[in-house]
């Protein structure tokens, strides 16, 4: 494979993008399949960092991974060689984890699966990897349980991983022993929050631990655990087989990387993609995924998932895809599965499914998410049923400050941040609904 | 060894001298040791702090939010470790970007707290919490068995808002549901705190309860077929913060401000577990765990809770003599001027005296007096023990509370085949019978004894050994006296009366005054009426009479008074004195009492 050329042509961060070659999903047949993968140079880096003793210590694989400047790609965008840093010294009779989250249930998310589907060993490569860098003595891969498909198909690969000694005891003949044992999940979204996913390993009901204690201390049954995204750990043989510099030479220099763009919505040719990070916005609405659909204008987007704030059209100007670039344009990168929304799209029926999902799938553990995502949906349905009020706009703005941040995980602030948005991005569309409703005067 | 004591969870040896660290609430400071949970320490201090879920036996969910406080810490140089001090030469504080729950920060040298005394934010965010927690409760409260002590609407009266934005009809769950044969959930009442869960996972270890439904539809429930029916099942009625969870047999049957509670313990084993007495009309209502860190922390067993009709049924109505082959009721002269005639017509040392492990250390210790007196040997006691019966934790294999007392005071468990053998060669001229029922026990067969007198005190009309007794002297039990039981781990423990007998006892009704206006009402309020009074007495007040009647010394004292007796002249009970005791009891062995 051809290394992409780190060259930028100064207008866009992700450098000469149209002529990028893919690495997470290079385009190559029946890569799914453990002989093909092995064929195709597949395993080289765990081979590379199980026997390169001196060039490999566990430490210099961390130490490669910060290297790299890798950011985690599950939504918090935490440095990844960071995490793994936290993790205390290893303490003999001590268990260590790595529970690897493959829950991608964000809407609008939808690239673990595409990885799942057409590059699994890159995944078992990369867990092995960061195993290896940790010291790790099992991962648990959890798997979204719609992705029944997947799911089979994985454990039929990690079958023949198993038997072929690249995972388990005296992994390739070394004195490393590992184990990857796949989860899955039963259909709720908290199961990706990252404590709620330990608690959903250890067979118990999903309800997210406070923290601290962090994972990397008290993680499954009490020990040390990382939790990263698929896609995370699937970038580490990259890393090691192309060097951290050729990793961190692409894209934005905080936030480099290939990534993978989930685009849905109202465009030509939606689905995942490819490209290095800090891709124009435009660009992959109007190039990559051909434009918004029947050549209508653009209204909004959601550049990565649904818990990040909403863009409108005209405030994506120039923005590129990095954490840097859509802070200041008042949004997050997330998990880069951007919805495109065109100009007919009615910004409180969007918000009103929105709501529907968070008061769905808030776990119910905390009093202000618990109730407060029942209320807003109620709200908000009610607007988009003629049938609000002005003041229902205040309460709303209310009921978000009430929310926010008096939580014990992230669902009630990702539940709040769309409400907010949508409403101060788009208000007019709100009150314009609320006054045509019979209570207007209100 | 050095003397070990527990400060806010921390064991120190008393030799070591901890360094003090130093926490500022609301601009007042406080010292504390090692790294108490901030919640705790503010309630421990007075400082009342809003809270649902945080439990001090349970792990802690901070899942309801309420306590939340704002809280910073003094920056430090980096380097030097130094205090950043401002122009005034105040630390420099840097507070938490959002607000925290109380209930799980760990205490830290130098941190500063603001409540809601000195924190708009903190106050409104109680009231948020509260406006939230409300919306899908019922507010049922006219027909909630919570009402009146629920949390919930206590800290909404203190903290909450003053109305309610939420226009919409409230989330629907299921009612009525029978989680078990004792308890009762009502879905939509529950604000989601785990508490239940927790204790079936933590503390009896059942694991019968789990929340089920995701989000706002959430509620506890037993996995499908299972039914909760663990021994402490009742106990996630007390601990839960809203009338959620309630007793099958108690529900709708008292409103809470209509009864007293009295402090006192239970008696259906040796164990000795601290309760409270819930009575209305001199009838007790139901029984309810009372803290004691030592003996049962907050809890009790369903069996305790499920005693209460024994104080109310079946109870008799005055004494009763034996004439002509039949029970005729007397007054209590008439009683005791018949016992001191049967007494009277047999050799004193032919008199077998039966102590009760039923009865309170001062009783068994009028009775031995009374042996003594007539020249007759010490009593002896029925032991009542279910091997297997225990489980090691709040329940006992012996089902009697005093046996431990008894066996302090010298009076040992019965030898039933020597009873056997004296009866057989007539060395038993009479039987005098403490609260117990020999002939159901198998002591002895009623014929057995039906040619000389018994006299009887006793609790019940159902008690067996009245169809032989000649003299039957109803006592009061454990809801109507003032005494003192000895657990079987050695707590000497002393109870007040909670509901009001017959007749006039200036002890009783002194102690009535110090125990009913402990929570709920005082001896004047309209639930201290004549009805359902039972015309009994202690046996410490039965007992010299009896003496006086047969012309011995005897006078009247009062329960504390005859336990100071007892302090001096049994080294069992050395240092024992009802100061001591106090609410909560106090170990034999710690006072330096012997055996
Ligand atoms: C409500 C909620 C749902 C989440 N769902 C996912 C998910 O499906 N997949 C995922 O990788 N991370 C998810 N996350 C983020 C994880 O908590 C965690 O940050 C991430 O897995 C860490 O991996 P990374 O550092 O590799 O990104 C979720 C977070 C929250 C608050
Ligand atoms: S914030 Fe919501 S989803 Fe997260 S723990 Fe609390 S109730 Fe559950
Ligand atoms: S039933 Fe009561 S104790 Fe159990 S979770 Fe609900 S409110 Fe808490
Ligand atoms: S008491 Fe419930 S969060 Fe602290």
């Amino acid at each position: 494979m051809k290394m992409p050329s780190p060259s930028r042509n100064g207008s866009t961060k992700a450098g000469d993008w149209r002529s990028y070659e893919r690495v997470l999903l290079p385009p190559v047949r029946d890569l799914h399949r453990f002989d093909v993968y092995v064929k195709h140079g597949g395993y080289k880096a765990l081979r590379a960092v199980l026997t390169h003793n001196r060039k490999w210590a566990p430490g210099k694989v961390t130490e490669a991974v910060k290297a790299s400047g890798l950011r985690g790609r599950g939504g918090a965008g935490f440095p990844t060689g960071l995490k793994w840093s936290f993790m205390p010294p290893i303490d003999p009779g001590t268990p260590r984890y790595i529970a690897c989250n493959g829950d991608e249930s964000e809407p609008g998310t939808f690239k673990d699966r595409q990885l799942m589907e057409y590059n699994p060993h890159l995944i078992f490569e990369g867990i092995l990897i960061a195993a290896r860098a940790m010291q790790i003595d099992a991962t648990y891969l959890y798997i979204r349980g719609e992705y029944a498909d997947w799911i089979r198909h994985m454990e039929h690969e990690l079958a023949k991983l198993y038997m072929e000694g690249y995972v388990g005891k005296r992994i390739l003949g070394t004195d490393f022993s590992s184990d990857i044992i796949i989860h899955k999940g039963a259909g709720a979204y908290i199961c990706g929050e990252e404590t709620s996913l330990l608690e959903s390993v250890e067979g118990k009901r999903a309800y997210p631990r406070i923290k601290p204690p962090f994972p990397a201390q008290k993680g499954l049954w009490g020990r040390p655990t990382t939790v990263n995204n698929v896609e995370t750990l699937a970038c580490t043989p990259l890393i090691v087989n192309r060097g951290a510099e050729w990793f961190a030479g692409i894209g934005p220099e905080k936030h480099p990387g290939p990534v993978l763009y989930g685009m849905s919505g109202h465009v030509e040719r939606p689905g995942v993609y490819e490209y290095p990070t800090g891709m124009l916005i435009t660009d992959l609405i109007e190039e990559v995924a051909g434009g918004v659909r029947g050549g209508k204008k653009l209204k909004a987007i959601v550049p990565g998932g649904a818990s990040v704030p909403v863009l409108r059209a005209d405030m994506i100007d120039g923005v590129t895809m990095d954490t840097e670039s859509l802070r200041e344009a008042g949004s997050m990168m997330g998990t880069a599965g951007m919805l495109v929304m065109d100009e007919d799209t009615d910004m409180v029926k969007f918000l009103r499914r929105v709501t529907r999902f968070y008061h769905h799938e808030s776990c119910g553990q905390c009093t202000p998410c618990r109730e407060g995502t029942g209320w807003i949906e109620n709200l908000v349905t009610r607007i988009d049923e003629g049938e609000g009020t002005l003041r229902d706009l205040d309460i709303l703005l209310d009921l978000c400050d009430q929310m926010e941040g008096r939580t014990v995980c992230a669902l009630a602030d990702a539940a709040a941040w769309p409400v907010r948005n949508t409403i101060q991005r788009f208000r007019e569309e709100f009150e314009a609904k609320c006054r045509q409703s019979i209570y207007a005067m209100a | 060894m050095p003397a070990k004591h527990i400060r806010d969870g921390v064991i120190y040896a008393a030799t070591h001298v901890p360094t003090m660290s130093k926490i500022t609430i609301d601009n007042k400071e406080y010292a504390f040791q090692g790294q108490p949970k901030l919640l705790q320490f503010c309630l421990d201090r007075g400082v009342e702090l809003p809270h649902f879920c945080y439990h001090p036996a349970l792990s802690i969910p901070a899942n309801c939010r309420q306590c939340l406080v704002e809280v910073g810490m003094p920056i430090r140089d980096r380097e030097t470790g130094e205090i950043a001090r401002n122009d005034n030469g105040e630390p420099v504080i840097r507070w938490m970007p959002k607000l925290d729950t109380s209930c799980s920060v760990d205490m830290a040298d130098g941190m500063v707290v603001r409540t809601h005394r000195t924190s708009e934010q903190v106050e409104r965010a109680q009231q948020d919490n509260l406006e939230f927690l409300l919306i899908n409760h019922p507010l049922d409260c006219p027909i909630c068995d919570q009402a009146g002590h629920c949390p919930l609407q206590n800290q909404t009266y203190k903290y909450g808002p003053e109305g309610s934005r939420f226009e919409f009809l409230k989330v629907r769950k299921p009612k009525k549901v029978v989680l078990g044969p004792r308890v009762m959930l009502d879905g939509e009442r529950c604000i989601n705190c785990t508490r239940c869960t927790r204790f079936t996972d933590e503390v009896s270890k059942s694991h019968q309860l789990t929340i089920i439904e995701r989000g706002v539809k959430n509620y506890p429930m037993t996995a499908p077929g299972e039914v909760f029916d663990e021994p402490y099942s009742m106990n996630v009625i007390d601990i839960c913060p809203v009338g959620a969870l309630t007793s099958i047999d108690f529900r709708f049957r008292a409103r809470i401000w209509e009864m007293s509670s009295a402090p006192s313990i239970t008696v259906t084993n040796a164990k000795g577990a601290n309760c409270a007495y819930w009575v209305r009309d001199n009838l007790v209502l139901r029984i309810t765990p009372r803290a004691n860190p030592h003996i049962n922390e907050y809890w009790l067993p369903d069996e305790d809770r499920a005693a209460y009709p024994r104080f109310n049924e079946h109870r008799p109505g005055g004494p009763r003599v034996r004439i002509a082959g039949e029970l005729k009721s007397v007054g209590w002269e008439a009683a005791y001027a018949r016992v001191s005639e049967l007494l009277g017509s047999v050799e004193g040392s032919n008199v077998l005296f039966l102590g009760s492990p039923y009865a309170t250390v001062e009783d068994n210790y009028l009775l031995g007096k009374l042996a003594a007196s007539v020249g007759a040997p010490a009593p002896v006691y029925i032991p009542h023990v279910e091997p297997g019966a225990g489980d090691g934790w709040l329940i006992t294999d012996d089902k009697t509370p005093n046996a431990e007392g008894c066996r302090r005071l010298g009076i040992h468990p019965v030898d039933p085949a020597l009873v056997h053998a004296r009866l057989e060669a007539d060395e038993i001229a009479a039987v005098y019978v403490l609260e117990d029922d020999p002939v159901a026990s198998g002591l002895f067969r009623a014929v057995d004894v039906q040619d000389i007198p018994v006299i009887l005190h006793t609790y019940h009309t159902t008690n067996e050994t009245i169809a032989v007794a000649d003299v039957v002297l109803p006592a009061a039990m454990v809801v109507e006296t003032v005494g003192t039981y000895v657990s079987a781990d050695g707590y000497a423990q002393r109870v007040w009366p909670a509901k009001a007998i017959v007749g006039v006892n200036r002890t009783l009704r002194m102690e009535m005054g110090v125990s009913r206006p402990d929570s709920h009402g005082t001896p004047f309020d309209r639930w201290h009426n004549a009805s359902n009074r039972v015309n009994c007495k202690p046996s410490w007040e039965i007992l010299p009479a009896v003496a006086r009647s047969m012309g011995l010394q005897s006078d009247d004292a009062s329960p504390g008074a005859i336990m100071q007796e007892i302090a001096h002249t049994i080294g069992a009970f050395e240092g024992a004195a009802y100061e001591s005791m106090g609410a909560h009891g106090v170990r034999l062995a710690e006072i330096g009492a012997t055996v």
